[in-house]
């Protein structure tokens, strides 16, 4: 019941955003120029570090297209209580630009056919090879590129269309832009859902040309939102320990947000499970080897750290509404699946580069420093100058408001 | 109504506690906290609508029912494996897709499921009888102005059960906390009104002797036998079949019988010629020794046979012939006392047979073995007997038939 006044409280940081620039410019290089260094010249051909490469700019990828599903989900719904969290999401779309840039290697590759990623390129394979030949009206160097071009379209232009409204709210807090955002809201979720899905196909899926999963994309989307949820809790944080934002986001907010990682901590489980149990049950070799190789060798290991770690701990740990509103254990949840997130990218991608051991490597931590410095001076680029708070959202006040029970 | 105290015939009344009344949440809020602070624990505030705060400002301390769900939700999750673990893999053991006895991956359905059962339905029930409901009456009830509880007043109740509660020193402190109204509330405390209504007691007495009504008739009708047709609940059901069963009357007929005879030149099953030697195993009444012409002896042939053995023969008299097929074992493990082992084909008789008499067994069936000729065509079945003629050799062989470089291996 006690609104709290807007001005108050610090709604920006000055410094924030440059020393994020700085700092992620150097990790990006550092990392990103390690990895190129060790993985290019190694005898695979460079494999390792393209798969890598693929896997740590997947990670960063998710969590900002978390952020997208955020945000626009909080438009569909109208809702209120995260009107004092949502820059903070919006400001993550506003590195999807960056990610766009980095996913250009990749695309070139399979522009010029190289086959360091993905088999299907290959000519001979897609004339002899009966899964990939009947599949090869979709899975082509060009149809492919165009999908994904057509993919980082829509998400920039998503995220455009909903930070530039936002912070133009900020200085007339003209009701016309939460109109247009929620009006707009329907089609760009259904947007969202189906490039989203169709990328996790495309970038993830294909890597495996003679395996399906129609659950694929659901898969994808539950680690996406519960990376979204981790990344923004922490970001949280941190801009709080530096002064801002520290009255307006309270501990009903993080509440809210840790109700939500616990939700999805158990949604990706339950995602996670069914694809396996229905392969599992129906016993058919074109499916079941993908899980085989997952299954057994060095990846045995990889598969009980997902079951217990990306499910039954944290669902244990998440469950109690007191670690939820305790901000250091809901802090080191949040973290702890961040890297749950990576290890489960890890488990999906890298069986493609190696179904017998997993081929952990300097490239692989080097690959991950690199992106995450990479995902941060996005974040930086993005939110220098403007307020970490919608100032003039309409919500505002419900938001300011918000109790939990 | 709160009821004055009277000298006379008016029913025996105690006091329930004090009522205070408020008029806008943030008096209500500030004399919770006052209440609070004095240290009162048995009392409690009554509002239209939940105000957000009101928990803090009371006093209240987070509730257990969290932790009693947990532990329900743990009670369903091994009930469910405990459930699947009986009837799956180990009371009847159930062989479902080739799928382990006891298969974690397809028990998950099932567990998750009573897992969340159990704990929502702790999480209803619980939060009904930690709150103490269904509560059938309240002493505030008596109170006139507490009706407004449901409308646009809120109010605080003290009872007197408290340990701190004085009727004076509890309403003066209310009365000082901007309340619009206090009284104090009387309940009925005479041993009339506490005791439960006699139509009440009788009523319930007679529905409990009616319920056990119907357990009577199914305890009656399970001991007693009777020779009249059996009640059809369900009309049209399958009981009454409008068919003709055999050796029944049935006058449109002209001979008056329901069933038809043969026609003309019909042949039973059992009057067929007995065939050719490829079809019985026998010449005249002699089993073959050798196969007969129609079946040429090679690799193919046995690869057949062993293959067909497999399919056929092996569940009996198992993989290698000792009569020790899963369904042999099975059957030894129920200890029903009606089943006869399958022979094992090692056994000196069984060698001792013609190859045409083992096609005959085979064909036609021999004591509790049942005939496979309808199910194998005969090509197969020569198959199969050269096939289990090779497995008796191989049980039996004399020492030259083993190849040069298998004999040190053996002795």
């Amino acid at each position: 019941m006690h609104a709290i006044h807007k001005t108050e409280d610090r709604t920006s940081v000055e410094t924030l955003a440059p020393s994020l620039i700085k700092v992620g410019a150097i990790l990006a290089v550092l990392g990103l120029g390690a990895a190129a260094f060790v993985g290019l010249r190694g005898e695979d051909g460079g494999k390792h570090f393209w798969f890598s490469y693929l896997h740590n700019l997947t990670f960063v990828l998710t969590i900002s297209l978390g952020a997208l599903f955020f945000v626009i989900l909080q438009h569909l719904t109208r809702a209120g209580w995260s009107a004092a969290l949502r820059r903070i999401a919006e400001f993550m779309t506003g590195n999807l630009w960056i990610l766009a840039i980095a996913f250009l290697p990749i695309l070139l590759q399979v522009l010029s056919h190289k086959t360091t990623i993905y088999i299907w390129l290959d000519e001979e394979l897609a004339q002899n090879d009966h899964l990939i030949h009947a599949k090869h009206g979709y899975l082509n160097a060009s149809f492919f590129a165009a999908r994904c071009v057509f993919y980082f379209v829509v998400w920039t232009g998503l995220a455009r269309f909903y930070g530039k409204r936002s912070l133009a709210q900020d200085h007339n807090g003209d009701l016309k832009h939460t109109v247009t955002m929620q009006k707009f809201s329907p089609i760009s979720m259904l947007l969202f859902a189906s490039t989203l899905t169709f990328a996790a196909f495309d970038i993830l899926m294909s890597l495996d040309p003679h395996w399906y999963s129609t659950m694929f994309g659901v898969y994808i989307f539950a680690g996406t939102v519960l990376s979204f949820l981790a990344a923004c809790i922490l970001m949280t944080r941190y801009v709080q320990s530096h002064g801002a934002l520290t009255k307006t986001v309270t501990v009903e907010h993080y509440h809210d947000l840790g109700k939500l990682q616990f939700g999805f901590v158990f949604f990706w489980s339950y995602i996670a499970f069914s694809q396996f149990m229905l392969y599992w049950y129906a016993n058919i070799p074109e499916e079941t080897i993908w899980y085989k190789h997952r299954m057994e060798g060095g990846w045995t290991n990889w598969s009980w750290a997902l079951l217990f770690g990306h499910f039954a701990i944290p669902f244990i740990g998440l469950i109690s509404r007191h670690a939820k509103r305790r901000l250091p254990i809901l802090s080191f949840w949040a973290a702890y699946l961040l890297v749950m997130h990576w290890v489960d990218l890890y488990w999906l991608i890298m069986p493609n580069l190696d179904p017998h051991h997993a081929p952990f490597g300097l490239v692989d931590v080097a690959c991950c420093v690199g992106m995450v410095g990479l995902w941060l001076a996005g974040f930086g680029v993005a939110s220098k100058g403007k307020n970490l708070l919608a100032v003039r959202d309409p919500r505002l006040n419900e938001s300011l408001a918000f109790q939990n029970f | 109504m709160a009821h004055k105290h009277s000298n006379e015939s008016t029913p025996r009344q105690k006091t329930y506690g004090v009522l205070a009344e408020f008029d806008n949440v943030s008096s209500l809020m500030a004399a919770a906290k006052v209440v609070r602070d004095a240290g009162y624990t048995k009392w409690d505030a009554h509002t239209p609508f939940p105000v957000h705060g009101l928990d803090d400002a009371m006093g209240v301390k987070p509730t257990k029912l969290p932790w009693v769900i947990f532990g329900a939700g743990l009670t369903g999750l091994s009930f469910a494996l405990g459930l699947q673990w009986w009837t799956n893999a180990h009371d009847y053991q159930f062989l479902i897709s080739g799928k382990p006895m006891f298969s974690l991956p397809a028990n998950v359905p099932v567990i998750f499921e009573l897992t969340v059962l159990f704990s929502a339905f702790t999480a209803f029930f619980g939060c009904l009888a930690f709150n103490k409901l269904p509560e059938l009456f309240h002493p505030l009830f008596g109170s006139a102005r507490f009706r407004k509880a449901t409308d646009d007043r809120f109010f605080i109740s003290v009872e007197a059960a408290d340990p701190q509660f004085d009727v004076v020193k509890t309403s003066g402190m209310l009365k000082s906390l901007h309340s619009t109204n206090v009284e104090t509330v009387m309940v009925d405390d005479s041993p009339e009104a506490a005791r439960i209504p006699k139509g009440i007691v009788l009523g319930t007495a007679v529905l409990a002797s009616l319920t056990l009504i119907p357990l009577a008739l199914i305890a009656r009708a399970r001991e007693v036998t009777t020779t009249k047709p059996r009640v059809h609940i369900i009309p049209d059901d399958m009981d009454q079949q409008y068919k003709f069963k055999a050796q029944t009357a049935y006058s449109f007929f002209a001979d008056g019988r329901a069933s038809r005879v043969p026609p003309e030149g019909t042949v039973a099953v059992e009057d067929l010629e007995p065939g050719t030697p490829f079809q019985t195993g026998k010449q005249g009444e002699t089993f073959l020794a050798q196969l007969p012409p129609e079946v040429v002896m090679s690799d193919a042939l046995m690869a057949r046979g062993q293959e067909r053995y497999d399919v056929y023969c092996a569940p009996c008299h198992g993989l290698s012939g000792y009569g020790d097929g899963l369904v042999a074992k099975r059957a030894d493990r129920l200890r029903e006392g009606t089943w006869v082992p399958p022979s094992s084909l090692h056994s000196d008789n069984v060698r001792a047979q013609a190859i045409g008499q083992l096609f005959n067994s085979i064909s036609f069936g021999v004591r509790n073995m049942p005939a496979y000729g309808p199910l194998i065509p005969e090509q197969d079945r020569w198959a199969i007997v050269t096939y289990v003629k090779a497995l008796q050799l191989s049980q039996y062989a004399p020492k030259d038939a083993v190849p040069a470089e298998d004999l040190p291996a053996l002795q």
